[in-house]
């Protein structure tokens, strides 16, 4: 401490200090030269030793301050002023070195919050979600779990502190406010929040008595629901609304932002009704638990997998085989593909980060080069190596400390645009389950990331000077170590390495892109544009359907614009239902052999609303499915591969409903292929139609295909929907087809485009790279080229020379490059649809996009070399 | 200038408690200190210029001596360094960490002298 306070003393007493130190010097060498002349040695002589002696009196008196101060701390201060001046005196330079950094840090942290948030947040308001696990039977019986199988979960593991269930389901809510809506619920157990560490804000948790069978219904709301519809009435607990008919209490209400598992309006206790006590019955979602102390994944896992087992040995017959498997929130609610896209945009990002590293290590080594007179004039008066170091390396966090300040800013931006074009509207519960925003953790990380890079792009040029030979930098006439021999090739190296980069990003983005393509492009076998649909919840399976569907037709199709209208159980590429069948005068099979088939429901005009046309038969009619011998329309794939070079019509087959077999049903028409059950859309498998009256189903969706862009009828479409009858509800839609199909290719594309931007970034950045190499060489060899020119080279012969210089980063960055992306693009093989990662015709495209850039890059600089007038050439310093 | 006898290098560290020592005996200047730890020294320790006044420095800053403005004994104005209390308990301690350091490198380097203490 003392010390401390003498140092404080001394700081407003620098000036008499100096003067001190000059006159303790002084001191010195008189008594030194007095010693010496008392030996007998001349006066001028002995000054002379004396002196000597003494050494380089500024390094002295420079060490000799240091102690006066927090010497560290002062020369930081002193090196930071010198580096804001160093950056002011050439703005070009800063702005560009700046903007660099600025782009390079900002989609860093962009992709660091992006997917901090996405893979690592979880759920907004849920204590610890790291200690959350997510346990479902997802095998070969593609069911989820069973309401049995979930109770003696719960009583035998060990491993969690307490064990939850959901079931996901839409629901009917009326109440006098307004009409019936269709709601998101989720059926959860009672302890469920109290799991998750979140009380209701007003109002009470469930209990265990609130999910006893016969229990009075009781229901809590979300916080946004609460707003939406009740305007935050503080008076909603204890009001009486009808779910699904039945009058149900509201009980609470969850706070602001809390949504679990998905952006539900509302939660209704699980209740075990006598259907989901049926341990085969394996209807619910998903299973949860809280890890114990000490518990982690992997013993949780083990224990579990012994628990089931267990439960498959006592109940064999349904549960051999099943077995529970564990997740954490990223492995169960985003899949292993989310971890790659991720992975793979980090990447990309860090390519740029590193291209433009490679870029301001080039510019601050020429700039280097170009102040080495000033740095050898430094080392000559006594500055030490550290020290010039050290201010080298301020300079360069300065400048990485400016280009974080920015790349914040563009991180912002970009974390903003990311969020809305990611809103994928088929995952509407992503977009409010996850928590964009930059809090302290992406600040750490682009703190941490910008003074890395600080770091990293100042090293090389940093240790070049500091090596400097001070003597030889004199000799050159102080202009300074021409790079030459030991600057051009570690440049050379630089942008090597940053065309490499830029060539692996242009292939990942390339085949992630031709992947998307293969899906948007994919023939789905229907014309869609200008069709309408919606999903509508028909309200009672024993409705009459058919009336219903005639109705509705008549009316939807008096829409002035609407030419057709039909429905079906589903829309092209997804899910169908599936039935065990088989063909007349096939050989009959065992029951557990026989094979299934994909089969839809559709009502007559199916075909001629999606733009296909019958290619031999025809479509149903209105009294298919009522009435007369039962029928079915097969499709092209089906005929070929079961009748192939036979007439398909009047062939027979019949479905097995479970295990009784179903009338024998006679081919009345083949169609062509529409894709089903490929969200890729790159295969169709065989399909049968059945007419829709046959098999009532709970929900159909509405086709209409419309003379005018269908966005327009959208509004009309719903009135008369809701006029013609009141009890039906728009479950989804209405909207255009195009737009309900563009859903499931949503993230390939906005993959492939982020990953285009980051390539596009790269090359840029790489080809400025090679500009400044080039533009730089030229501009240091005017004097060459003026000799060249003065004895007779030609202009084609200067743009030659200065090419080949270029050709050569780019002819060895291409070939590491290419080696590298075939190696790095394998990691998203998972991911791509039809194109193989080492896919030739995107390695040739990347190359020719990075060439031509390299081109545009060394063009500039050559024509100027062109241009080069030899008699100034000469006279060029 | 006749060749030194064999200089030895300042240890690093040493500098320090030298001085020390000799203000032990009492107020001195810079080079009045440099040159009574060569004379002392019988020359084998050359004090550095260099190293000694940012020693002197470091060493009053720390509080271990003092210094003042005083006449030297020819009369001229000459800054003088004196050991404070802070400074002679140091002195002890470095003292007897020397002491014991050179009586280990003496067991080590010549073990079968036993009159070697």
């Amino acid at each position: 401490m003392t010390s401390f306070f003498r140092k404080l003393s001394w700081l407003s007493r620098r000036r008499q200090k100096e003067d001190e130190l000059q006159e303790e010097l002084q001191f010195h060498l008189d008594e030194e030269s007095e010693q010496r002349r008392a030996e007998g040695m001349a006066t001028a002589e002995a000054s002379r030793v004396a002196r000597r002696d003494l050494g380089n009196i500024e390094l002295l008196k420079d060490n000799t301050r240091d102690t006066w101060g927090w010497t560290a701390a002062e020369h930081l201060v002193q090196d930071v002023r010198f580096g804001a001046r160093m950056l002011r005196k050439s703005p070009g330079f800063t702005a560009v070195a700046v903007a660099t950094l600025a782009l390079g840090l900002g989609v860093n942290a962009t992709v660091f919050t992006v997917s901090n948030a996405v893979l690592f947040k979880g759920f907004p308001l849920v204590d610890r979600n790291d200690r959350i696990l997510y346990i479902c039977g997802c095998t070969a019986y593609g069911g989820n779990v069973s309401y049995p199988d979930f109770q003696d979960w719960r009583a035998q593991a060990k491993s969690f502190a307490g064990m939850a269930a959901v079931a996901d389901l839409r629901i009917t809510l009326n109440d006098n406010s307004g009409f019936p809506e269709i709601y998101t619920a989720s059926q959860v157990t009672a302890n469920t929040f109290q799991l998750l560490g979140r009380r209701p804000m007003i109002g009470r948790d469930f209990t265990p008595s609130d999910e006893t069978p016969g229990a009075a219904p009781v229901a809590i709301l979300s916080y946004r629901f609460w707003e939406r519809r009740y305007g935050k009435e503080a008076d909603i607990i204890g009001r009486t609304v009808r779910v699904d008919g039945a009058p149900t209490t509201v009980i609470g209400v969850m706070p602001e932002g809390f949504f679990f598992p998905q952006n539900q309006d509302l939660w209704v206790p699980l209740t075990p009704t006598p259907d989901l006590r049926k341990r085969a019955a394996r209807g619910l979602w998903f299973a949860f638990g809280r890890m114990a102390g000490g518990v982690t994944i992997n013993s949780a896992r083990a224990e579990m997998e012994t628990i089931g087992s267990r439960l498959a040995r006592v109940y064999s017959r349904t549960n051999r085989g099943y077995v529970p498997t564990i997740h954490n929130f990223r492995e169960f609610f985003l899949g292993p593909n989310a971890v790659i896209l991720y992975a793979s945009l980090w990447g990309a990002v860090a390519f740029v980060l590193l291209i433009a590293c490679a870029n301001l290590a080039n510019l601050t080594l020429d700039r280097a080069m170009g102040r080495s007179r000033e740095i050898s004039v430094r080392i000559a008066l006594g500055a030490g190596h550290w020290r010039i170091l050290r201010q080298l390396l301020v300079e360069n966090m300065l400048l990485s400390g400016l280009g974080g300040f920015l790349g914040w800013w563009i991180a912002k931006w970009g974390v903003g645009t990311y969020e809305l074009a990611a809103a994928n509207p088929s995952q509407p519960w992503f977009h409010h389950v996850v928590d964009y925003s930059m809090g302290y953790r992406a600040f750490a990380y682009l703190i941490a990331i910008s003074l890395g890079t600080g770091l990293l792009f100042g090293i090389a040029p940093a240790l070049r000077l500091s090596k400097l030979d001070v003597n030889a930098t004199w000799k050159d006439g102080g202009r300074g170590v021409t790079g030459g021999r030991r600057g051009k090739p570690l440049s050379a190296l630089l942008v090597t390495a940053e065309m490499a980069l830029a060539i692996v990003l242009l292939a990942g983005a390339g085949v992630m892109i031709r992947s998307f393509l293969n899906v948007y492009t994919a023939d789905l076998g229907v014309n869609t544009t200008n069709i309408l649909t919606a999903l509508l919840k028909v309200p009672d399976a024993t409705y009459p359907q058919a009336s219903f569907f005639a109705r509705l037709k008549t009316r939807l199709e008096a829409i002035p614009g609407v030419e057709s209208i039909a429905i079906a159980n589903t829309i092209p590429t997804a899910g169908s239902l599936k039935f065990p069948y088989e063909l007349a005068g096939a050989t009959q099979l065992e029951e557990q052999r026989r094979p299934k088939l994909s089969a839809l429901l559709i009502s007559p005009a199916y075909f001629r609303t999606l733009g296909s046309t019958v290619l031999s038969g025809r479509e149903f009619n209105n009294a298919d499915g009522a009435s007369g011998i039962p029928v079915v329309i097969v499709n092209r794939w089906f005929a070929d591969k079961y009748w192939p070079q036979e007439n398909p019509l009047g062939k027979r087959l019949r479905l097995f409903n479970g295990k009784t077999p179903e009338a024998w049903r006679t081919v009345v028409g083949v169609v062509p292929n529409i894709v089903q059950n490929a969200a890729t859309r790159q295969e169709s498998d065989p399909l049968v139609y059945l007419p829709y009256r046959e098999k009532p189903a709970g929900g159909m969706w509405l086709f209409a295909r419309t003379r005018v862009p269908p966005g327009k009828l959208g509004t009309t479409f719903r009135r008369e929907l809701q006029a013609s009858d009141p009890d039906l509800t728009i479950w989804l839609g209405p909207y255009s087809l195009s737009e309900r199909l563009s859903w499931t290719y949503w993230n390939r594309r906005l993959y492939g485009v982020l990953l285009l931007i980051l390539a596009a970034l790269a090359l840029l950045l790489a080809s400025v790279g090679l500009y400044a190499l080039i533009a730089h060489s030229v501009s240091r060899r005017t004097q060459e080229i003026g000799i060249r020119m003065a004895i007779g080279a030609t202009a084609r012969d200067i743009r030659k020379l200065v090419f080949m210089q270029g050709m050569l980063p780019l002819g060895m960055g291409l070939i590491l490059g290419l080696a590298g992306s075939i190696a790095v693009n394998r990691v998203l093989k998972a991911v791509l649809i039809q194109v193989s990662p080492a896919d030739p015709i995107t390695l040739i495209a990347s190359s020719a996009t990075l060439i031509l850039a390299a081109m545009l890059g060394c063009f500039i600089p050559a024509r100027r070399a062109m241009r080069i007038d030899p008699v100034i050439a000469l006279r060029h310093d | 200038m006749k060749p030194a006898p064999t200089r030895i290098e300042l240890l690093q560290g040493t500098l320090d408690v030298l001085i020390l020592r000799t203000l032990l005996t009492g107020p001195s200047h810079g080079h009045a200190i440099a040159k009574h730890i060569q004379r002392t020294s019988e020359d084998l320790l050359q004090v550095e210029t260099g190293s000694l006044y940012p020693a002197l420095h470091r060493l009053e800053a720390k509080g271990w001596i003092d210094a003042s403005w005083e006449l030297s004994d020819k009369a001229k104005r000459a800054k003088f360094y004196r050991l404070t209390a802070l400074g002679r308990k140091q002195l002890n301690i470095e003292q007897s960490k020397w002491q014991a350091f050179s009586r280990a490198m003496e067991l080590i380097l010549n073990p079968l002298d036993p009159e070697v203490q």
